[in-house]
């Protein structure tokens, strides 16, 4: 009986048509990409910066670990020794078009300098920029510190998160 | 044999065996930090420790001899506490340097503290922080990592017995330098680098370059002299990271010398050509290598045509493969149909004695030569024997040597006084009573007594084959120069005389010459006749670099070093061994260019060094049957005949005796295009004694022209305490001195200034 009511009247359509009225008034949980950036939680693991030294100095130490340790083999590095018998790094390359954004690399340096920032924007209209080198990498920590974000809605508080 | 339980597996051992041999028998391996097979027991490090059954006392397994009946545990809670504490011990001073520590991967410390667990240091740290040491120029000294093992110390004692370094200070104040922290005086050998279980011994070449886990290995052959040692070559890509001794395998006991170790880089010079050069009408013209060959072989068929196949000479390097100078003499007799094949060495003396012979001989004599300097495995297995083996050392050079520490007797003077002392001490062996009777009865009372000697010198040939006559239990060593040396010998590029070459030359007999990785111009025998050699129809030279003589050539093919070919190179005990490919930089073989030479004349050569080795056993009766990575070829004499007496005596006239010296780290041929071995030595050196040049008034890198009969040069100066007084040496083989060795190897000559 109530099924014979029901198919007479529509009542499930109403039901829906009133949820989808219901909708109407409320925000929407969608963003409109790419005029809209999404939010970034803490640990979302991003594009990497490289600290460096107060100086300005890299704090990477070329020791190949990340490389090493990289399932997507997407890291570079060379090294020599430089006038003074240091440790000299000659070429640090990370290929963001092969990186998984595992974070293995971060994990894995010894010294605490490559680290997953919270930028992801890659998208360019050609893959020239996908291979960043040491001074991107160091650029990248300045703009995580300083909060110069691309994705307007990376707030000042993520900052925190990289400065200690 | 004594009956010892090693972790409950019973072994039979000889008596006085360590207990770290025994188990390595029982298949029970132990860690250890400080020891070295090779070297004597220390028990620096305490990491070796094991049980013994009914003895509280833990026993040093490095240290301690095994008795019958011995019960050894290995592995037990009480023994892994002791030997984390030894770990944690050391790690109180060691700075945590592991990502910026060129040992990083490969580190003994990394990997005891990682098998005993060590996460936290219980002690309080405090690591050292001293300074880096950079004052020698191929050896990194990071005296913070050192854990004090003494195996550098060791090893430069016992096998290269040199001393340079020792532990300075007491107790915790101990490091590893240099006595008074003077400069290192040192063979640059690298030994110390060698043993070095850490860090704080780098190679500087290597240094910071790369990582271990990067590196991919091939075994093979070094091929910058004669002793032929076994190295590892650890590539990645197409470039050579490093020579690596490879001490469970070979003749040379992982043992290396400064060559070796130091001086490959020659391999990824930017200095080497990589295109082919045709010169005509006084033009040159980079082609390819099909243009090269085919203007090569154009060239080769008109001269036979015209002037006869006798108008065409071969002539090949000691650096080329056995299998790419067989396929040259093929080249030459059957395609070309000359017998005129060319190179420096000679069929006048084979090889008898093996390393091994020489570590074991009981009497040992070394006659003018500085093996040291020339073939520094076979100067360590003469040290061998006069230390270890405590075998009498009988040293005839106009000038001390490295040896001086270890002979017993070291006859010096000026090179005629020498010569005259050699031919007395070969007249005591055969029996005449003077002053060297008593060394020449040690000779003849010994059961292995060996001779070593300078095959290139005929005075000094003479001598040993005086030697030998009177004595035929003696072994004789003819210290050649080249890592194949021997061996192109034996493909037939021996049988005639190199001065034959040069009269042909002069004489305008050759029209077309085509020679294989020589350096004409460097070599003493031809150095005269070389520029001759720019005048010909076809002057085709292969070679890694431009050398003076592929500069001349009108057809200039460049080819790949011994780092880029498979092979075999025959060392100067007569041993066969095999070299590997390593990388690729983009260049032919010599025996791609004999191959593509053959084709365009109509015939076929395999370029493939396994097809050619069939051939070889085939067709060289030496060879047949020989066991390519490690056989010993038997030579039939190793005489060849009565060698004819030669007036020893120094030509010319003149203040100073002039005599060919010390290689000083390279011969210049070669190891010349090494930019780490020229920062050192870039260029012959003159070596003066001191009280000479004080007379002089000369100071060491003072410029001096050297004058004599025929021959005039310059040469920046070194003091040398070891140059006897009225005496100047030069190294041989650079293309500055070859113009004056080629007079002699015994001049006498004046100083300039
Ligand atoms: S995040 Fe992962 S894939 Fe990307 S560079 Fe780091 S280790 Fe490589
Ligand atoms: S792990 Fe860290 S220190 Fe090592 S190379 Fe990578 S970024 Fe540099
Ligand atoms: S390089 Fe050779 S001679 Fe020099 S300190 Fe090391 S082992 Fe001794
Ligand atoms: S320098 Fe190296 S080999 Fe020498 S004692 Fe120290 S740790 Fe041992
Ligand atoms: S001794 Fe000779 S063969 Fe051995 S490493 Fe040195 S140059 Fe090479
Ligand atoms: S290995 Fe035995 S004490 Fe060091």
């Amino acid at each position: 009986m109530k099924n014979v009511f029901e198919t007479i009247f529509f009542t499930e359509i109403l039901q829906g048509l009133g949820i989808t009225l219901s909708h109407m008034f409320k925000k929407p949980v969608t963003y409109r990409y790419p005029f809209e950036a999404t939010p970034i939680q803490d640990r979302f693991r991003g594009i990497q910066y490289i600290k460096t030294h107060a100086d300005g100095r890299t704090k990477c130490v070329g020791c190949y670990l990340c490389q090493k340790v990289c399932p997507s083999e997407c890291i570079h590095i060379e090294t020599d020794c430089g006038p003074n018998g240091e440790r000299l790094i000659r070429k640090y390359e990370l290929d963001l078009s092969r990186c998984i954004y595992c974070g293995y690399c971060e994990e894995v340096c010894p010294v605490d300098a490559i680290h997953m920032g919270w930028e992801w924007n890659t998208v360019a209209s050609d893959r020239s920029g996908y291979v960043i080198n040491m001074k991107t990498l160091s650029m990248n920590y300045k703009d995580n510190l300083e909060g110069n974000w691309k994705n307007k809605h990376l707030k000042k508080k993520l900052v925190e998160g990289v400065q200690q | 044999m004594v009956t010892v339980k090693i972790d409950g597996k019973e072994v039979q051992v000889a008596p006085n065996t360590l207990i770290l041999d025994a188990a390595k028998e029982a298949g029970v391996t132990i860690p250890t930090l400080c020891h070295d097979s090779r070297l004597n027991p220390f028990g620096a490090c305490r990491v070796c420790l094991v049980e013994q059954v009914n003895n509280p006392k833990l026993q040093a397994a490095c240290t301690t001899p095994v008795t019958d009946k011995m019960e050894i545990i290995t592995r037990s809670e009480k023994l892994s506490r002791v030997r984390k504490t030894a770990i944690e011990l050391l790690l109180i001073n060691h700075p945590l340097d592991c990502p910026v520590c060129d040992k990083g991967g490969e580190c003994t410390l990394q990997d005891l503290t990682y098998e005993v667990g060590v996460t936290k240091v219980r002690f309080d740290a405090k690591p050292n922080d001293t300074p880096v040491d950079h004052t020698n120029p191929f050896i990194e000294r990071d005296i913070d990592r050192c854990v004090l093992c003494g195996r550098c110390v060791r090893i430069c004692d016992e096998v290269v017995n040199i001393q340079a370094i020792s532990f300075l200070n007491r107790g915790t104040d101990t490091i590893i330098g240099t006595s008074f922290e003077q400069p290192w005086n040192c063979e640059y050998c690298g030994q110390c680098i060698s043993v070095c279980p850490v860090g704080s011994l780098n190679n500087r070449i290597y240094l910071f370059k790369n990582r271990p886990w990067n590196l991919e290995r091939v075994k093979s052959v070094c091929g910058l002299c004669s002793c032929g040692c076994t190295v590892d070559i650890d590539y990645e890509g197409n470039e050579v990271f490093r020579m690596k001794e490879s001490p469970a395998e070979g003749i040379n006991h992982g043992y290396m010398c400064a060559k070796g170790r130091f001086g490959f880089e020659f391999i990824n010079s930017i200095k080497r050509q990589s295109e082919a050069v045709v010169k005509a009408g006084g033009e040159s013209k980079k082609v390819s290598f099909n243009e090269a060959v085919e203007v090569a072989v154009e060239k080769l068929r008109k001269v036979k045509d015209t002037a006869g196949a006798d108008a065409i000479a071969v002539v090949v390097s000691p650096r080329l493969t056995n299998e790419e100078a067989f396929l040259a003499g093929k080249l030459a007799k059957d395609v070309l149909g000359t017998s005129n094949l060319f190179s420096t060495e000679s069929e006048e003396v084979y090889p008898e004695a093996t390393l091994e012979e020489v570590e074991n001989s009981d009497c040992v004599t070394v006659l003018n030569i500085d093996v040291t300097e020339s073939n520094p495995i076979l100067g360590l297995a003469v040290r061998h024997a006069a230390r270890m083996g405590s075998a009498p050392l009988a040293v005839f050079y106009p000038g001390y040597t490295a040896l001086k520490r270890v002979a017993k007797k070291f006859v010096t003077g000026n090179p005629d006084e020498v010569r005259a002392s050699m031919e007395s001490y070969a007249a005591a062996v055969a029996g005449a009573s003077n002053e060297y009777s008593e060394w020449a009865a040690k000779l003849t009372k010994a059961e292995r007594p060996v001779v070593v000697f300078d095959p290139y010198n005929k005075a000094d040939v003479k001598i040993a084959q005086d030697i030998k006559k009177a004595c035929a239990k003696v072994k004789v060593v003819p210290a050649k120069s080249k890592n194949n040396s021997v061996g192109i010998v034996d493909m037939g590029f021996g049988a005639k005389c190199a001065t034959e070459f040069a009269k042909g030359l002069e004489s305008g007999k050759f029209k077309a010459v085509v020679v294989l990785g020589e350096n004409l111009s460097a070599r003493s025998v031809w150095t005269k006749s070389a520029s001759k050699a720019a005048g010909l129809e076809l002057l085709l030279v292969t070679d890694p670099f431009m050398s003076e003589t592929a500069a001349m050539s009108n057809v200039y093919i460049p080819v790949a070093t011994f780092a880029e070919k498979s092979g075999s190179f025959t060392n100067l005990e007569g041993r066969v061994q095999s070299i590997e490919k390593a990388v690729d930089k983009g260049v032919n073989t010599d025996a791609c260019v004999v191959s593509a030479i053959a084709k365009g004349l109509g015939a076929q050569l395999p370029a493939d060094a396994n097809a050619v080795r069939g051939m070889i056993e085939k067709e060289v009766p030496l060879y047949s049957g020989i066991n390519w990575d490690g056989g010993v070829v038997s030579y039939p004499y190793v005489f060849a005949g009565e060698v004819a007496a030669t007036d020893g005596k120094a030509k010319g006239k003149g203040r100073f005796f002039l005599y060919p010296a010390s290689l000083r780290l390279h011969s210049g041929s070669f190891t010349r295009w090494s930019p780490d071995l020229a920062k050192v030595y870039g260029e012959p050196m003159l070596e003066i004694g001191v009280e000479d040049a004080k007379e002089l008034g000369i100071k060491s890198k003072d410029r001096v022209k050297v004058k004599g009969e025929g021959f005039e040069g310059e040469f920046l100066v070194e003091i040398e305490k070891k140059v006897s007084k009225g005496c100047i040496a030069l190294p041989e083989d650079f293309v500055a001195t070859a113009g004056i060795f080629c007079n002699g190897k015994s001049l006498r000559a004046d100083i300039v200034k």
